[in-house]
């Protein structure tokens, strides 16, 4: 059984629906890009899935429960976590109390310093700047931050809302060379990009929204086939 | 509080209202001696309402701080208007400042003067609060409202102070407050469809638009401000001629209280709204008091502890906006239902 | 002059307790709470009516009565308008409070209800051949234990993280795992509690209790929260203190035209609010995130 099925998702804001059909599904450790033109609806999506909005209809199964309208604080607890669009960290408070701050997403309060030292390990920036404030880290570094602050939780499920905005080619590639060894610890992740041949290339599969719907499904092959990609994107004959 | 407000004329809209607060004021305010003081009251209340349905509605700030200029209005006509020789007697042992006692106006100029004065006073405050946002409004509103009391409260050279001034001449006369507020409807009602009302409105939400339609906040802000606080000025004035006196504990906390309330549960975006408010608040506010008495109310008779009128009232307030921010009349203003046609 | 300083120092400490209370509630909410000087009038009730008891019960029965009403608010009205615009919950909390007053009054009578508080806390005692009054010191160093305290809670408790990352952004720390009502219980709770203290430093000194009783002191504290800074808790504490000192030395400083205190100092916050919108601690003209 998918780890997480999104099935016909309709989201938006007020009476505008941003999302007026998505569905798609997410095996345990696998990952899937979504990607789609600004404005779409991309970060809406996510925002319904993580709880930070409620969804106007459709279903949304997570580890066998439905998780659609809930609390994201409740859903956080059940192992889906999402980094937000822009990162959001907290820029006042230090780099220890944004990863502190992580922890209280965890179902298993026990084993809160062995997660901190994993997350330490993968992300060194965190022990280096330790306690100054997150704030004052560039913009690759508080990437990092946001990524281990919804990992210490230790999710089943990563959401993540275009962890490449704002940031240069050498860190983009860090960052995502990073997500490579989460994948391969076994959390499940989804990634929402708006530039396609980033996550293409790298996703198991990507879907493409456009219109608030599903429009295509793309695989790593058709991430060198750039005219398909450029199709599928913008649509046929448009 | 919803975003209503009307934007087009429409006679109904206008007229609706002036010919509904015509009946009441001839139904209600003629059936008995008592009756008639409530609506003279009521008609006051109802035009501080229009005061702040003016700002407030339309701007979208809360001002705590209008009853400043009631009681600035009210001073200001009780004091021309009062008997020379009661300013005399009563305050100047007191310490009245000589120049104040001997002036003495007719009671339309002396309103009139109020109004302006309010204006003005208005104007200077509010050069300085229209900058503010939000909270800082509110609190600042509310500081106005506090510098007022507290000055007229303890100052003897310019009033009566903590005292009541006796002998403010009386308007005895419904049809004559009834005049003062149509006029008073009939302005708001054309500030409100105006490109004032209108820009304040369309910028309440986000600030940030404004300047980039090359207007002005702070600039309609102010001018809807200014006239709010000549109505509301006017508002005192007549108040002091039905009371026959002027009190600064009149226009304190209680006064803000029940006219904020009447425009929050009548609906700050409308006319309609201010005046369904007035009516309900005053309506339920008597009944309540009756109750308190144990008098019957329309042949019924039902007690109610001493003091629980008060609580209610509140309630009511409350529970409006948590049912319906926007009012009995949900931001609409007076429209004939249409029948038959769905 | 000892003294003056001393009461300035003590009526600084007292307000900036009062504005804190308001400031924990206003930094997960967005919600200036009228109500909180019913909260503290209720503890003084409390405080005054229960002189028959030990002290210590007294305050402990007048904390938990206090936390009460405050939880009670929380669930049954302000939970209701999370979310809802500003305007709304700041005319919906002058609201409450009016009710509140008004119930009051219904429970108590509009007549003063006395009774000496703690009368070993009265009077002067001698220093240095100075005369100086107990209370004065006693309310420094109430002020000074607690607003330590508070310090550790919020700087240094996992509690106090989720209190400042949830006034920094709710939306995110919800992301997070931050559970939102029972952050923001916790805050009514905790503002009750310093309503309480805030009650009994008032009432050793006017034990006088009418309906009213805390609603001078709430809205000097919302013109210090104003001054000092909506933004943080640390600018809530401040600016109440600066509102207390100002007040004092006023009172001190103008002699027969004491009775104008409060115009000055509000015309002193109308400056300070024109040069600096945000309040002092803010970076000269923010956008306010009201």
């Amino acid at each position: 059984m998918a780890l997480l099925e999104v099935t016909n998702l309709v989201a938006g804001y007020g009476k505008v629906e941003v999302i007026s059909d998505v569905s798609f599904s997410l095996e345990p450790g696998k990952s899937i890009g979504i990607v789609g033109p600004n404005g779409v609806g991309k970060s809406t999506l996510l925002q319904a899935i993580a709880g930070g909005i409620a969804p106007k209809s459709g279903s949304i199964i997570f580890d066998g429960k439905s998780i659609a309208g809930k609390k994201p604080e409740d859903i956080v607890r059940l192992g889906l976590s999402l980094v937000p669009e822009g990162r959001q960290i907290f820029s006042g408070l230090s780099v220890k109390e944004n990863l502190a701050l992580g922890l209280t997403g965890r179902r298993n309060k026990k084993g809160a310093t062995e997660a901190i030292l994993k997350m330490r390990e993968l992300f060194p920036v965190l022990s280096t700047h330790e306690n100054h404030q997150a704030g004052m880290l560039s913009g690759g570094q508080q990437q990092q931050l946001a990524i281990a602050r919804a990992l210490i939780s230790e999710p089943k499920v990563l959401l993540l809302d275009e962890p490449s905005l704002g940031l240069a080619p050498t860190v983009i590639t860090d960052v995502f060379e990073r997500l490579k060894e989460i994948i391969g610890m076994g959390t499940a992740v989804v990634i929402v990009e708006q530039r396609a041949n980033l996550v293409t290339s790298f996703a198991e599969k990507t879907i493409v929204i456009r219109d608030g719907k599903v429009q295509a499904t793309l695989t790593p092959a058709d991430a060198a086939n750039s005219e398909s990609l450029q199709r599928s994107y913008f649509g046929a004959g448009e | 509080m919803k975003h209503g407000g009307v934007t087009k004329f429409s006679i109904q809209n206008l007229l609706g209202p002036i010919i509904v607060l015509v009946l009441l004021t001839h139904f209600v305010g003629s059936a008995s001696t008592s009756l008639q003081l409530i609506t003279q009251f009521a008609l006051c209340l109802f035009v501080m309402v229009l005061a702040l349905q003016v700002f407030v509605g339309n701007s979208g700030v809360l001002s705590f701080g209008h009853g400043a200029f009631a009681l600035i209005g009210s001073y200001i006509s009780a004091m021309l208007t009062a008997p020379v020789n009661i300013k005399d007697n009563a305050l100047s042992m007191n310490q009245l400042w000589q120049p104040l006692v001997s002036p003495q106006v007719n009671i339309y100029v002396a309103l009139l003067i109020s109004a302006a004065v309010s204006a003005l006073i208005a104007a200077v405050t509010g050069v300085f609060l229209m900058r503010l946002n939000g909270l800082a409004a509110g609190i600042a509103t509310f500081a106005l409202l506090g510098v007022a009391y507290n000055v007229f409260f303890n100052n003897k050279k310019i009033g009566p102070g903590s005292q009541a001034l006796p002998g403010v001449p009386l308007i005895e006369n419904n049809w004559i407050l009834l005049l003062l507020a149509v006029i008073s409807l009939v302005l708001v009602y054309f500030i409100n469809i105006s490109k004032i009302g209108r820009t304040l409105r369309a910028t309440r939400e986000d600030p940030m638009a404004a300047p980039a339609l090359g207007i002005s906040i702070f600039k309609v802000r102010l001018i809807s401000f200014i006239i709010s606080g000549a109505i509301a000025g006017l508002a005192g004035g007549m108040y002091s001629h039905v009371a026959g006196t002027f009190q600064v504990q009149d226009y304190y906390l209680e006064f803000t209280f029940i006219t904020l309330s009447m425009l929050i549960v009548g609906g700050s975006a409308s006319i309609w709204g201010a005046l369904v408010g007035t009516f309900i608040i005053t309506a339920v506010g008597q009944v309540l008091l009756m109750m308190e008495q144990d008098l019957p109310v329309f042949g019924i008779q039902v007690q109610i502890p001493l003091g629980s009128r008060a609580v209610i009232i509140a309630l009511t307030f409350v529970g409006m906006l948590l049912w319906r921010s926007s009012g009995v009349t949900n931001g609409k203003e007076f429209r004939i239902p249409k029948i038959g046609r769905k | 002059m000892v003294q003056s300083i001393l009461d300035a120092i003590s009526l600084g400490g007292l307000y900036s307790l009062a504005a804190l209370g308001l400031g924990l509630v206003f930094g997960v909410m967005r919600l200036v709470n009228f109500a909180h000087a019913e909260l503290i009038t209720i503890a003084a009730y409390t405080l005054v009516l229960t002189t028959q008891f030990p002290l210590a019960i007294s305050l402990l029965f007048t904390i938990i009565v206090t936390v009460f009403v405050a939880l009670l608010m929380e669930i049954s009205i302000y939970r209701r308008l999370r979310g809802v615009n500003p305007a709304i919950m700041l005319i919906a909390s002058f609201g409450l409070s009016t009710v509140l007053q008004r119930v009051y009054e219904l429970m108590f009578g509009a007549l003063p209800r006395s009774a000496v508080v703690a009368p070993f806390l009265r009077g002067d005692f001698k220093i240095a051949g100075l005369s100086i009054t107990i209370s004065s010191i006693i309310t420094i160093v109430l002020t000074i234990v607690i607003l330590l305290a508070m310090g550790y809670l919020v700087e240094r408790t996992s509690l106090g993280l989720q209190l400042r990352a949830a006034s920094a952004d709710f939306k995110t720390a919800r992301l997070l795992g931050v559970r939102s009502n029972r952050l923001i219980s916790a805050a009514f709770g905790l503002s009750g509690v310093l309503a309480a203290c805030v009650a009994l430093i008032l009432v050793i000194q006017n034990p006088q209790i009418s309906p009213y009783y805390g609603l001078n002191i709430t809205i000097l504290s919302l013109v210090g929260i104003v001054i000092g800074g909506i933004a943080s808790l640390r600018g809530a504490a401040l600016g109440g203190f600066i509102v207390g000192v100002v007040l004092s030395s006023l009172n001190t400083l103008l002699g027969n035209g004491r009775v104008y205190a409060y115009s000055w100092l509000f015309l002193l916050v109308l400056v300070i609010l024109l040069v600096r919108p945000g309040g002092l601690l803010s970076k000269g003209s923010e956008l306010e995130r009201v």
